[in-house]
């Protein structure tokens, strides 16, 4: 009887550390800046009494992919992976091959918005815990902009007046990456939804109009007529240079995305920023800001640890997630209901999210960007910097859209 | 033999008959015969084809002409026994052993147009008019490219040049300048003419590595290769298509594959005449 006691206690104690104990999960990224949210996630699991190790390993961005590719097709791939967001041509391939799996039944995604969850949603099911949400237009030295005398501006108009002021008190306006082609796509995508607005993206995305639209080469024109106000030699910088000019105060603006604030706030804490979306051409109009699902966490086809994986994903389902995510990344969790910093950059930019993001865009997360030629890999990169030089004009850009994307998007396809 | 095999024939026959399917990279290949040869060769691609490849022309002659020309002075200074000849010899090889990236890196930050060492300097010996925005000024972006290649790899080439120098009988020298020849005649008349068949090997070696060519243009101007594919080269171009260059947009590995047996095409010739001139030389020996 005694040994029976003893039996069954020890089984009772085996079965309890078992379901505490969930092993090593292994998670791969393109973002390093999230090494130190894993390990504030494990301490928060932990503290849970989940006792999970969370391997967090980072990889370059632009090798990340085909990493991720040859890694789940090999079986050396990690349990868990950053993915990019839908549509998209290599995350549909891999759902397709099923090399991530669906986590609908597993995980309890209440917590986020249906447009969050429609970024990671193939054919009714769900493929992955969405991170991070992206707002993206023009940061501000409230500083410089206080000492001037200058308002946010309300019109483009008023936006070039503005960055002549600037430039007349002998600062540089804004501060340009051109080196770095996607950073000017970026540009005129954020601009695009502003100037252009989302009913000429729709109209654009069905077909009602084309690339060859008056409009469109109105808002090349304004970028290309901007170029004045930016730094010499703009088109041989790198973000890094921008990071730099822009935290120690060279130049007053830059068109950026809200994950750039926490290197700013990192090399000057008593950097003053703000930020405001592109204005639009007219005052009657509104203004609209570009902003878009950063990815997924996603459980992959080479779990090893699949318990331990599904724990990691319902706690990155989790406000509490999107607390710690926000609070050390400066960057807006995908996930609702989580407490966020105390800062007033950082609230505004979780209110443009909310109440002010362009219902339909034409870069990431846009049709236009998943086959090829696509508007961003092959016509808008290398285009920004052939106008930016001189080399093509306003209207040239505009042919370059035209022709590539209608060679595969039957809505622009000439008849 | 097996070895070998597996890890040159293996990778070069697999490139070749993955140049007859169009795949992504994940799941099912699709069988399409030399439909990708006739989408490289055709349209809007051939554009970015040839492009590319005139760049990587570029690249040889203004790469080829620098490093054994620069190669050969400095070769014939440390072998005439100049003082600290053995320190310079040293100096020239150490950017050798910078990897790529780090080059890439520190060149990145020499050329920044507003603060980088290359234009202060210039500034600062009142040439500041010749100061340039070097990597995002298309007309110079990808000479930039060469020169800075041409730094990190000069000092293999003063070694190798330096080597063959150093074999040529001093018996030689010596009766040219009893004979009453001067340094310039020694140079032309005996140095380079016995030295030629290492230069002809570096040259055939250099065309190789230059068709080649991916990993100096990807750590400075990026797969975009810009501005605006001004620094496209083949391997950039092969990168961008198999790979992916920005954003979600399908990529084809069976594509890419095309254009690295085009590469092969261009370079195997090449190749060919290296070993027959090597065996040749082995011969002769």
């Amino acid at each position: 009887m005694k040994k029976r006691i003893i039996l069954l206690v020890l089984t009772a104690v085996m079965i309890a550390s078992m379901a505490l104990a969930v092993g090593e999960v292994t998670i791969w990224s393109w973002r390093t800046q999230d090494a130190e949210v894993w390990r504030q996630v494990q301490a928060a699991m932990r503290a849970e009494g989940i006792n999970v190790t969370i391997k967090f390993e980072a990889f370059a961005p632009t090798e990340y992919d085909s990493k991720i590719n040859l890694a789940l097709q090999t079986g050396t791939g990690p349990d868990l992976v950053y993915s990019r967001r839908l549509p998209g041509g290599r995350t549909a391939e891999l759902i397709k091959n099923r090399l991530y799996l669906p986590i609908t039944d597993l995980v309890d995604t209440s917590n986020f918005p249906e447009a969050a969850l429609n970024s990671v949603s193939y054919e009714g099911d769900v493929f992955g815990v969405p991170f991070a949400v992206q707002v993206v237009g023009i940061f501000y030295n409230k500083d410089i902009y206080d000492r001037l005398g200058l308002s946010e501006p309300g019109t483009w108009d008023e936006l070039v007046s503005n960055a002549e002021a600037i430039k007349a008190a002998g600062t540089t306006p804004f501060f340009i990456p051109g080196l770095e082609a996607w950073a000017l796509t970026m540009q005129h995508a954020m601009t695009g939804v502003s100037i252009l607005g989302p009913d000429w993206i729709l109209d654009l995305t069905e077909g009602r109009t084309n690339f060859l639209d008056p409009k469109f080469t109105d808002l090349n024109k304004k970028l290309n007529d901007l170029k004045v106000y930016y730094q010499p030699g703009f088109l041989a910088n790198s973000t890094i240079d921008q990071d730099a000019a822009f935290a120690f105060e060279q130049a007053a603006m830059v068109f950026y995305g809200v994950w750039g604030y926490q290197t700013w706030k990192e090399l000057n804490p008593d950097l003053n920023v703000g930020y405001f979306m592109i204005p639009p051409a007219t005052a009657d109009q509104d203004p609209y800001a570009y902003t878009y699902l950063d990815g997924a966490i996603a459980m992959t086809s080479n779990v090893k640890n699949r318990q331990g994986a599904i724990e990691v994903l319902k706690f990155a389902a989790k406000p509490d997630f999107g607390t710690i995510f926000a609070d050390i990344t400066f960057n807006i969790p995908a996930v609702m209901g989580a407490d966020l910093p105390d800062d007033e950059l950082f609230k505004e930019a979780v209110n443009t999210y909310e109440n002010h993001a362009s219902p339909y865009v034409y870069w990431v997360g846009s049709v236009f960007v998943t086959q090829k030629p696509s508007l961003y890999d092959d016509v808008l990169s290398p285009g920004m910097q052939a106008l930016y030089a001189g080399r093509i004009t306003p209207e040239e850009l505009s042919q370059m859209a035209q022709d590539a994307i209608s060679q595969w998007y039957p809505p622009l396809m000439s008849e | 033999m097996t070895i070998y095999s597996f890890i040159v024939i293996y990778p070069l026959i697999s490139s070749l008959v993955l140049s007859l399917y169009r795949w992504p990279g994940v799941g099912e290949r699709v069988f399409v015969g030399l439909q990708n040869f006739r989408t490289i060769f055709t349209g809007a691609f051939r554009t970015e084809l040839f492009n590319a490849f005139f760049h990587n022309v570029y690249f040889f002659v203004l790469n080829t002409s620098l490093e054994l020309g620069l190669g050969f002075l400095i070769a014939i200074m440390l072998a005439s026994k100049i003082r600290g000849a053995k320190i310079f010899r040293t100096l020239t090889f150490i950017p050798n052993m910078i990897p790529i990236v780090i080059v890439g890196f520190m060149w990145r930050l020499f050329l920044n147009p507003q603060v980088g060492l290359v234009n202060q300097f210039l500034q600062t010996v009142g040439l500041g008019g010749l100061a340039r925005p070097w990597l995002g000024d298309a007309d110079l972006a990808l000479t930039t490219i060469i020169f800075v290649n041409v730094w990190r790899n000069l000092g293999f080439y003063v070694l190798v040049i330096l080597a063959a120098i150093l074999d040529i009988p001093n018996e030689l020298f010596e009766a040219a300048y009893i004979d009453g020849a001067n340094n310039r005649k020694v140079v032309w008349r005996i140095i380079f003419p016995l030295t030629f068949s290492t230069f002809r090997t570096l040259a055939i070696l250099l065309f190789i590595w230059s068709f080649n060519i991916f990993d100096m243009v990807y750590a400075l101007t990026g797969v975009q290769a810009g501005p605006f594919r001004s620094t496209d080269v083949l391997g950039t171009l092969f990168y961008r298509t198999a790979f992916g260059g920005l954003g979600a947009a399908a990529v084809d590995m069976g594509l890419g594959a095309s254009i690295t047996v085009f590469i092969f095409a261009v370079v195997m010739p090449a190749s060919i005449l290296y070993v027959y001139l090597a065996e040749r030389r082995q011969r002769g020996a």
